[in-house]
């Protein structure tokens, strides 16, 4: 026992990989369709947006790149979703250079799923550099920060920016961060000088740390990790990849769980070794 | 040249940043014009910025194939990797799509860069995996609270878990928003005031290694 | 006929007592320049009435010029636009707590221009009945300073005087008491063991640029650990995301070899730069402790994502681990797989710690202050909260008013 609990304690990390693999994989192949509980802090986001009246202003930032696609992605689809179900006019933006084609094929795919029209229902005005400048720069003046859109159309006469001059015409605000250029940069740019009320996605590594934001109010809602965005796709009644990811997830966090308990056991089995031969 | 190297940078340090925090407390639209403007040379100056940064990175690699360091073939491998990538840039003019056909540079953002920060990040889970099986032991009191707190969380925040033991969402989100929250606080708080007393110092002049070069900066 | 009297008294009373109160007009309305704005509104205020419900509904209606009829610019319900807590400080508030206080920005339906005088009148409605109150005049003016966020300038000065004082103190007398850091004990035990086993020592100054404070904490602790490997003539590699971080380095470390008496064991190559991209960074610098193995690992300064993906490499080579990071979400990744991790301040306090400079000792001094200061608050102003919410009063507001952050 105490050599096997020896030979357990320092295993090859790659069998700890391949287990994580299948347990990834396995549920894809075949999910097992457990249901999503709700929590109050994406509800909270589902409920403003749900609370809006048709041809209110949302300003969406897609503020991550390819490598938070699977976790962000997901938000952001089921957010635009909701958004033009409900009618709404949506303002895509992003602060990370290398998100900018992730974000405007998002953008187009759901606004095609929706029969919405690009100028009309909905415009992606792309990247523009400067981060807290740049948000400034939206809060005085959108045109001049973004005179053209992502596809070159001049955004003056833009009938989607009707009666849009700069963000206090913002009637609500998400911002998908994975990182740095993100959700604190909008609160301290833009809500606090702007006072539009705005929301956070992330990515579920840098969520808890958002959580003093949420408390104080700062921000009204937030959507963390792949969780946040199966509760919002649980929310619009459509599921998706967000949906699809959570078996997997479920799978992958018990292997870790078995994992670390089993570690633990052949660690005691050792110390118990250790201190009978002393 | 010390006057253009280090008084002169101090002295618009000094101004732009007493300016702009006096300009937080002032409605008026003069001081509104003002950040605007700033703002509107702040994206400007992080324009160049970009350039800089692929400047640095050409002479830096061209330094290494030309020496022949060990390791100059990775150096190789970026560089046509970088030129390619520009050259297919310019040639579809930035576009990734031109009337609903991808162009090259769309090809070359969904099928190389995508899944390749996508492979590094995706890294994260196995390497987790194997961190918290190396890691998560009850060697102490304090170890064994940590235990504790990461296997309720990582039960309470999946639907396999909630579906389990449902208690354990309840634990979760009471630890992610009182806990956890409190603690995030006094972090943010500790970090912010040294935010805050940096600016100041460098507002001041006290602090110069943005200057670059040595302590006697 | 008494009878009869009686009931045709009885009658008429009922009627009178049916009757709605006939409606009294808005009592104390006056228009005066919104406060604390970049102009181009005006602030409507009236007293609050008992009588407000919401079937009782309030227009404005303006006129923009002498000889213009007034036009409606809104309509509220009665009940409705009060001056809740925390809308206004004591000190500038335009009206008391639970009056009425409306703000008529400029519009396309009606514009205000500063410096014009603007006409303003309320009709109030309820049922057939209506009355109007009074006309009330005013122009708006841009302001100049925003007063309710006087006491924010009053701290913020504070904070600085107290910044300045500590390090001028400092200067004076540069060995203040500064608490050990544990993992400071670890830094030489790591320089030992890489020169015992004839290893390279590899260190990172993170993810953040020179305006960081995290980045200057890295490049003063790596002028320490330099000086102690400038003794041992062990190898220290620094790869680099940023190019001015990496100029800052190499004349930090230069000069961290002069004071140690070596500086022909300089090597020039020592810091060098790779990318600024996250994780083509992160893979060269994965590389790197895969091919070199080596014996200690530093990571000191700001990360995000890839912060595990190095510190779990370099486990796998077993290297000793110290890291230093203000990037609090990374924070569970480097307490799992490093030997020792200096949380937030720790940082800093440990650069101040090592090189006993008298501008980050008096710093951290100040930060400590404030710090106390903040504690301080938080449990005065939660006991008087508390107080005030058991006893029912208000009158602590004047003083929590001091601490809050109004727009």
């Amino acid at each position: 026992m105490k050599d096997f609990a020896r030979r357990m304690v320092g295993i090859d990390r790659r069998l700890i990989f391949l287990l994580v693999a299948v347990a990834v994989l396995f549920p894809l192949l075949r999910p097992f369709g457990l249901p999503i509980k709700i929590s109050p802090e994406v509800n909270a986001v589902y409920d403003y947006i749900e609370a809006l009246p048709e041809r209110s202003v949302f300003l969406i930032s897609f503020d991550f790149d390819p490598s938070s696609k699977p976790e962000l992605e997901p938000q952001g689809i089921a957010l635009l979703r909701h958004a033009f179900r409900k009618n709404l006019r949506i303002i895509g933006m992003t602060h990370w250079l290398t998100g900018t084609g992730l974000a405007d094929s998002v953008f187009s795919k759901v606004a095609a799923e929706m029969g919405k029209e690009r100028g009309k229902d909905y415009v992606f005005l792309g990247w523009s550099p400067g981060g807290g400048a740049l948000i400034i720069s939206l809060g005085q003046d959108l045109y001049k920060a973004f005179p053209s859109d992502y596809q070159k159309n001049p955004t003056h006469g833009m009938p989607v920016l009707e009666g849009v001059r700069n963000l206090r015409d913002v009637n609500y605000m998400v911002s998908l961060a994975a990182g740095g250029a993100g959700i604190e940069m909008w609160y301290v740019f833009g809500k606090d000088k702007y006072r539009f009320e705005m929301a956070g996605g992330s990515t579920g590594v840098i969520a808890p740390g958002l959580y003093p934001f949420l408390r104080s109010g700062q921000i009204n809602g937030l959507i963390g990790g792949l969780q946040g965005a199966a509760e919002y796709e649980t929310l619009i009644g459509q599921r998706g990849t967000a949906t699809a990811g959570m078996d997997a997830q479920s799978a992958t966090h018990f292997v870790i769980i078995v994992l670390v308990i089993l570690c633990n056991v052949f660690y005691f089995v050792l110390r118990g070794e250790k201190g009978r031969s002393a | 040249m010390i006057f253009l190297k280090r008084q002169l940078p101090l002295a618009i340090t000094f101004f732009m940043g007493t300016a702009f925090a006096l300009q937080y407390y002032i409605p008026h639209p003069v001081s509104e014009d003002a950040i605007t403007n700033v703002s509107k040379w702040m994206q400007i100056i992080s324009g160049f910025a970009l350039l800089l940064g692929i400047a640095s990175l050409f002479h830096v690699h061209a330094v290494k194939i030309q020496r022949q360091v060990p390791g100059w073939g990775y150096s190789l491998v970026l560089y046509v990797a970088m030129l390619g990538t520009i050259a297919v840039g310019f040639w579809a003019h930035g576009e990734t799509k031109v009337n609903g056909a991808q162009t090259g540079f769309g090809w070359m953002y969904d099928y190389t860069m995508v899944p390749l920060q996508g492979t590094m990040f995706s890294i994260l889970a196995f390497f987790i995996a194997s961190a918290a099986y190396r890691a998560f032991r009850a060697r102490s009191r304090e170890a064994s609270v940590l235990l504790a707190a990461a296997v309720m969380v990582m039960m309470g925040r999946v639907p396999l878990g909630q579906f389990l033991a449902p208690w354990t969402w309840d634990v979760t989100q009471w630890l992610l928003n009182v806990l956890n929250s409190a603690v995030r606080r006094a972090i943010l708080i500790g970090v912010s005031m040294g935010s805050v007393a940096l600016s100041l110092k460098i507002i001041l002049g006290i602090e110069r290694s943005y200057l670059g070069g040595g302590k006697d900066q | 006929m008494i009878v009869a009297s009686i009931l045709l008294l009885l009658l008429t009373g009922g009627a009178a007592l049916a009757a709605p109160p006939s409606l009294v007009p808005p009592e104390g309305f006056r228009v005066l320049d919104t406060p604390n704005d970049a102009g181009k509104s005006l602030s409507l205020v009236w007293k609050a009435s008992p009588a407000d419900n919401k079937d009782r509904k309030v227009e404005v209606w303006a006129v923009e010029s002498p000889s213009a009829d007034f036009k409606k610019v809104a309509e509220y319900p009665a009940n409705t636009r009060y001056v809740k807590p925390g809308d206004f400080p004591w000190w500038s508030r335009p009206v008391g707590q639970g009056d009425h206080y409306v703000k008529l920005s400029s519009s396309k339906a009606f514009p205000i221009e500063d410096g014009r005088s603007y006409a303003v009148k309320l009709l109030v409605r309820e049922g057939d009945q209506e009355v109007w109150s009074d006309v009330s005049q005013a122009a708006s003016y841009p302001d100049r300073f925003n007063t309710a966020q006087v006491n924010n300038l009053i701290f913020a000065l504070a904070f600085t005087g107290i910044l300045l004082a500590s390090i001028a103190a400092a200067r004076r007398n540069p060995h203040v008491h500064l608490r050990r850091i544990a993992g400071l004990d670890a830094v030489e035990e790591a320089i030992g063991r890489s020169t015992e086993m004839g290893r390279p020592i590899l260190y990172l100054t993170g993810s953040g640029g020179m305006s960081d404070v995290s980045t200057i904490a890295a490049t003063v602790i790596l002028g320490e650990v330099a000086k102690k490997v400038a003794h041992y003539d062990t190898t220290l590699k620094v790869p680099h995301r940023d190019p001015i971080v990496m100029a800052v380095c190499q004349e930090v470390m230069k000069e961290a070899y002069v004071q140690a008496g070596r500086p022909d064991a300089y090597k020039e190559d020592s810091n060098f730069f790779i990318t600024d991209d996250q994780f083509s960074y992160t893979a060269a610098v994965d590389g790197i402790m895969l091919r070199e193995k080596p014996a200690a690992n530093f990571f000191m300064g700001s990360y995000f994502a890839e912060s595990l993906l190095l510190t779990e490499t370099g486990a796998g080579t077993g290297a000793i681990q110290i890291a230093g990071t203000d990037s609090d979400h990374q924070l569970p990744f480097f307490v799992t797989t490093c030997d020792y991790t200096l949380i937030g301040e720790e940082l800093y306090a440990a650069s101040a710690y090592l090189s006993r400079e008298p501008v980050l000792v008096g710093t951290l001094r100040g930060q400590d202050f404030g710090k106390a200061f903040i504690m301080g608050v938080l449990v005065f102003g939660t006991a008087l909260a508390t107080v005030g919410v058991v006893v029912q009063t208000e009158i602590f507001h004047y003083v929590l008013d001091l601490f809050k952050d109004f727009k």
